[in-house]
């Protein structure tokens, strides 16, 4: 196969310390590629210089044998370079076809030629076997299927290297899947593929080589037939880690300190009933649309609920957000950009931002700074967050891990009984992942009930004292440790009709 | 544990410890919560040979006098500012509440004037306001006015808060709406003839109640005792107020929290709603006390007092100060600079015996060029150098 | 959804709560003085609803794109002003007139371009800063003294076309023509992307500075040409004329259903937010209202449409919350 995209020697430093370190690579055309490595290995700033956002600081690329010097990005559209980022670029105020012809729209006498353009997409959506008309707004459509808009965008404009970056995040499983087969019908259609995912099978399964990088290098370039995941993560992590989870340090105690009974929530939830022990990790698992966010957001107070009752500590759970935090309940939620930081607030006071009425001396509410700089050093000591100093540097410097690290941080400023995680280890490195799992232990261990809310089903395994399956708003059954099967679970989450497709998958 | 990986981001921080270039020195000194001090003091340096009569005490007094009442106005909207909001209606407040200490207060009425006023008979007539004349008046109708103009901002705040409109539509309607209200109080005329101890606190000085006598003190007195005068003193315990509660207390933080995200502050727990509505009526309560002051120093209570360009006086002095539109960023120190520049820059202007055609077009520009430095200082900042 | 009859009032007030209340004004003014729904009298309302209306059309252009033209004020005295000199001095005739005053707008939207979109000033702060500037700048040029318009101007003003006054032929074509280029053309649909998400416009190619640039533009000639067809009925320009009327100019394309965060918004929501404005203001007058009393109503029926708007998008955002399961 001929080489579409040669790096020569690719170096990038920022402000003298490299991020890439004299990378030589090729990539063929027409081939599934996988990218891995931990954040801050070099992938972003690859992609970037790939797709002209930055300009290497020397050495060479070539895009079939021309040397490539795309200087910004809409240089690299034009040489065939497409980008589908974990965060879309879709303009939800317009429609499907709009989005596609956006940069481009067909005009006669001036005016949008719109026969013309909803035609063309049309013949692209049925391409990529997404049967909505090409008028509808981007609004109204579910995150697979934007996502299936964004491809449709990159077919339009005939793009030769197709670069997925982390794009299964806000999937559903059937997403995921339908997404896959697309991959492999464009990898059919002789496109090349750049796949860069923190779900190694994923990678495995999908690509036909594997391209390691660690500290701006790359350590392997392996086809995936024969690179198994351990190995991934061993060449990722430069050692074997011993274990993908820490072992838990205590076992559940008796005492039920949480019990949920009878949810209600016309259209959400119905009739959900579940207890979590003091020092229990209760994990939750279900597809994207199963309720289990929607079910996080009512028992912290966000959402209404209309029936049923939340008891903590053998008190019923009621009123808003504050009365639920005082309870001690704590919320670490799925979006951690949007709902858990302040970006360009410092570390230190995103930090004591829950606890920070604490620290207030009456009457005036007076901060008491000395024992607040105490407080949060301690706690930055404690959870290992790598920081310069926490009161002046902004969260968003930090890596994705030592930013969760700091959203989970800030409600351990207080003692809480029920700690809600939603999908705490989502972008976060092999590395933090470890940590965080180690964090969960901690909080059960300390007589804390977690309830543990993620996607993937193996790290649930992993941790969890005992995992429920939620579908359409229900509880579809509940599995003790013994008894975790990946492929029960996976089966109930799904619901009977689909099952046994989606599970082969 | 495993490391992480580098982070490129802290690197990029770490600078080289050689001794300050000059350069450096610079940058420091462009980047620092004094730079807007720096800059005014520079321009009244430049400016002093060619105009003699700047340094002269009278006229710094005088820009004294004119900077306490926009301070205490900018102090209120540097709050709004910092939760990403704007308050369009400070001016309509103003002339409100000037409007209600005056009708309270004025010892006499005359029926020429306000006759057909609707206030007319109802709360003033020919012998004065309600409050004229009762001990302890003047502290009453303060306190009215404070009511008055505390709940229009909790008004605002409410709708903001409760119903998600957006701010600036919501105060721009209570702009058109009380200063409306406060015209058809008066039929748009001012009432005069308020007591001489109000007045006071908009033109008294200390040394003028020690040495009583109006006639002796204006000619011999001695510069420096007319610079602390009342406004002086109710503006800097404005500020010295405000500055504590925006960077001391609790209070502050969870300013800075909605300002920066207010989703995640919502369920970090920040009450949210009720910081918005303080907030608002922290805005309209520094209105109000900006109020008293112009009010005093006009010796009448005027509908109008906030109208034209009053409130981009504000907003523009806020701003050159330093703090963003967009919310999150905000000090009261650097309203403080920021005003003392807006106030000086009128000022030589004025001395320059430009009209106010220029000194509008002047503004404009330095508006403009304080809003360029602060996107250089910006770009300097996230340059990460 | 299988609504009740009072989820459907309820989704009729919100989602055409404009219309509603603009049907409730006439209605309450038309059974006060039930000369205001005369067609003389509607007439008069739409051509009076010519000068804010034409300017709420370019502000829409503006406020598409999430950005605010405070400016507009002073660009319809300042523009009107210099075509005001053109007639004197240079002997231009109406129409040249006409041209030089949007010329004039187009040039000081260019300014605000230039300093949005080169300099990087947000919009607020520029258009603030120019909205002095441009003042100061034609008071400059008049000595802050009334300016008198050559006679003819008044004929052209006055002036109607198979009985239509040209006023209202302006307002009109503005919008129609408003509308082709926001709904038809490749530009106005990239006005709509750049104010849904600005970074990812310029990530898709779409030419973010010259698309923000043209709005400003676009806003500040037809705030001039608001202003020559307002001054062109009065016959002078006084130092004060377009003043605070930036405010009106917003309120009234917001009360039509713009957004100030951007994408949201269309030409005849302009339209249709300064006639209502004017509606009102007639309507006030009408049946008597104290003349100071006026602008307090005004101002509470545009926070009614204010308030309306932020129930509706509340209510958008619960119908878009995602049901997992039937109801």
């Amino acid at each position: 196969m001929a080489v579409l995209l040669s790096f020569e020697a690719l170096r990038k430093e920022y402000f003298g310390v490299p991020a890439l370190r004299d990378l030589t690579l090729d990539i063929r055309r027409g081939e599934v590629v996988g990218v891995i490595g931990e954040n801050g290995a070099g992938k972003s700033t690859l992609m970037n210089m790939i797709g002209g956002v930055v300009a290497p600081t020397s050495g060479e690329m070539r895009w079939l044998g021309e040397p490539y010097h795309p200087r910004m990005p809409s240089d690299a559209t034009a040489r065939g370079v497409a980008f589908i980022h974990q965060e879309l670029n879709l303009f939800t105020n317009l429609t499907i076809a709009e989005n596609i012809f956006v940069d481009d729209f067909p005009a006669r006498f001036g005016m949008i030629d719109r026969a013309a353009m909803r035609q063309r997409t049309a013949e692209l959506l049925s391409q990529l076997a997404l049967e909505v008309a090409p008028d509808t707004s981007v609004d109204s459509l579910a995150p697979g299927e934007r996502q299936l808009v964004e491809i449709a965008k990159a077919l339009h404009r005939d793009a030769e290297l197709i670069i997925f970056d982390e794009p299964t995040t806000s999937l559903t499983p059937r997403e995921t899947a339908k997404l896959f087969e697309t991959i492999e019908r464009l990898r059919a259609d002789g496109k090349t593929i750049l796949f860069i995912s923190h779900i190694l099978g994923d990678v495995k399964r999908l690509s036909d080589t594997v391209v390691v990088l660690r500290d701006g290098q790359l350590v392997a370039q392996e086809p995936a037939a024969g690179f198994d995941v351990p190995d991934m993560i061993t060449a990722m992590i430069g050692r074997a880690l011993g274990g993908l989870y820490p072992d838990r340090t205590a076992a559940p105690r008796d005492e039920i300190a949480f019990s949920a009974k009878a949810l209600s929530q016309p259209g959400i939830l119905e009739d959900v009933s579940f207890d979590i022990r003091a020092g229990e990790i209760l994990g939750l698992f279900g597809l994207m649309g199963s309720g289990r966010s929607e079910m996080a957001r009512i028992i912290f107070g966000l959402d209404p609920l209309e029936e049923g009752a939340l008891t903590l500590k053998n008190q019923p759970l009621t009123g808003g957000v504050r009365d639920r935090i005082a309870r001690g309940v704590a919320f670490v939620t799925e979006d951690r950009r949007a709902e858990g930081l302040l970006m360009d607030a410092p570390i230190a006071e995103n930090l004591s931002l829950v606890s920070i009425e604490e620290f207030g001396r009456a009457p005036l509410a007076l901060l008491d700074h000395a024992r607040l700089d105490h407080r949060t050093e301690q706690l930055k000591t404690d959870m290992i967050i790598k920081a310069g100093d926490i009161k002046t540097q902004p969260a968003r410097a930090l890596s994705g891990g030592n930013q969760q690290k700091v959203v989970i941080g800030k409600w351990l400023m207080r003692h809480s009984d029920l700690f809600i995680l939603d999908e705490p280890t989502r972008g976060v490195d092999v590395g933090a992942k470890f940590e965080i799992y180690a964090l969960a232990d901690r909080l059960a261990a300390a007589g804390s009930s977690v309830l543990f809310i993620s996607s993937e089903l193996e790290e649930l395994m992993g941790m969890c004292d005992r995992i429920m399956v939620m579908n359409r708003g229900e509880v579809m059954g509940m599995f003790d440790r013994a008894d975790f099967s990946e492929r029960a679970i996976l089966a109930m989450a799904f619901g009977k009709q689909a099952a046994g497709k989606e599970v082969a998958a | 544990m495993t490391d992480s990986g580098p982070l490129p981001a802290t690197a990029e921080r770490e600078e080289p410890a050689l001794a300050p270039t000059v350069g450096q020195r610079a940058k420091r000194i462009f980047l620092s919560d004094y730079f807007v001090l720096y800059l005014s003091l520079a321009y009244f340096l430049v400016l002093m040979p060619f105009l003699p009569t700047l340094s002269n005490p009278a006229n710094l007094a005088n820009i004294l006098s004119n900077m306490w009442p926009l301070l205490v106005v900018a102090i209120g909207q540097t709050f709004v500012l910092t939760i990403a909001g704007i308050d369009l209606s400070q001016g309509s407040v103003v002339g409100f509440t000037s409007v209600v200490g005056a009708m309270l207060l004025a010892a006499t009425a005359s029926p020429d004037v306000l006759s057909n006023a609707p206030i007319w008979g109802l709360i003033i007539d020919e012998t004065g306001g309600p409050l004229a004349g009762v001990p302890g008046g003047i502290a009453l109708a303060i306190a009215a006015m404070i009511a008055a103009g505390g709940l229009i901002g909790a008004a605002n705040g409410l709708a903001i808060a409760h119903f998600r409109m957006p701010p600036f539509m919501v105060t721009l309607v209570t702009m058109i709406v009380i200063s409306a209200f406060a015209i058809f109080l008066t039929q748009s005329e001012n009432i005069r003839n308020l007591p001489e101890a109000y007045i006071q606190l908009g033109k008294g000085d200390i040394v003028s109640v020690y040495f009583g006598e109006q006639d002796e003190s204006r000619i011999p007195r001695r510069e420096i005792y007319s610079f602390i005068t009342y406004p002086m003193i109710i503006a800097v315990t404005v500020a010295i107020i405000a500055h504590i509660a925006l960077s001391r207390t609790v209070f502050g933080r969870q300013v800075f929290a909605i300002g920066t995200n207010r989703r995640a502050a919502e369920i970090s727990g920040v009450p949210v709603k009720r910081v918005i509505v303080l907030v608002f009526t922290i805005s309209a309560v520094c209105a109000t006390i900006g109020a008293l002051l112009y009010s005093t120093r006009l010796e009448a209570g005027r509908p109008t007092l906030g109208d034209g360009n009053f409130l981009l006086d504000v907003i523009g002095a806020t701003v050159i100060g330093g703090t963003s539109l967009f919310g999150g960023k905000g000090k009261i120190i650097w309203t403080v600079f920021g005003v003392f520049f807006f106030v000086l820059l009128s000022n030589t202007l004025n001395l320059m015996n430009l009209s106010s055609f220029h000194i509008d077009m002047v503004k404009g520009a330095v508006i403009v060029a304080a809003a360029l430095l602060d996107v250089l200082r910006t770009r300097l900042i996230r340059g990460g150098i | 959804m299988t609504g009740s009859a009072r989820d459907r009032a309820m989704a009729l007030v919100t989602n055409h709560g404009t219309l509603l209340l603009f049907v409730l004004i006439i209605l309450v003014f038309g059974t006060q003085a039930p000369a205001f729904v005369g067609p003389e009298n509607l007439g008069n309302i739409i051509k009076q609803a010519s000068f804010i209306g034409i300017a709420a059309v370019g502000m829409v252009f503006v406020l598409l794109t999430a950005g605010i033209d405070l400016s507009v004020g002073s660009v319809m005295y300042l523009g009107p002003l210099i075509a005001g000199f053109a007639m004197r001095d240079f002997g231009v005739g109406v129409a040249g007139g006409l041209l030089v005053a949007v010329a004039a707008g187009a040039i000081m939207g260019g300014i605000n371009a230039f300093l949005i979109v080169v300099l990087k000033v947000v919009p607020f702060i520029v258009t603030l800063s120019t909205l002095f500037f441009f003042r100061g700048f034609g008071a400059f040029l008049t000595s802050s003294r009334q300016f008198d318009f050559p006679e003819e101007i008044r004929a052209f003003g006055l002036s109607s076309v198979f009985g239509v006054p040209t006023p209202i032929l302006f307002f009109a074509a503005v919008g129609v023509a408003a509308h082709i280029v926001l709904s038809r053309t490749a530009f106005g649909r990239q006005v709509y992307a750049v104010g849904n998400d600005e970074a990812a416009a310029a990530k898709a190619g779409i030419r973010v500075g010259r698309v923000k640039a043209s709005v400003y533009v676009i806003c500040s000639s037809l705030a001039a040409l608001a202003g020559f067809i307002l001054i062109a009925q009065i016959g002078r320009l006084d130092t004060g004329f377009g003043e605070g009327r930036e405010f009106d100019v917003i309120a009234a394309a917001v009360l039509g259903g713009a957004s100030l965060f951007g994408g949201i918004g269309t030409a005849f929501s302009a339209v249709i937010g300064a006639t209502m404005i004017q509606a009102v203001k007639t309507g006030l007058v009408f049946t008597g209202t104290n003349l100071y009393l006026q602008p307090m109503l005004q101002g509470l029926i545009i926070f009614a449409a204010v308030f309306l708007d932020s129930v509706r998008a509340a209510r958008l955002e619960t119908l878009r919350r995602r049901f997992i399961r039937p109801r």
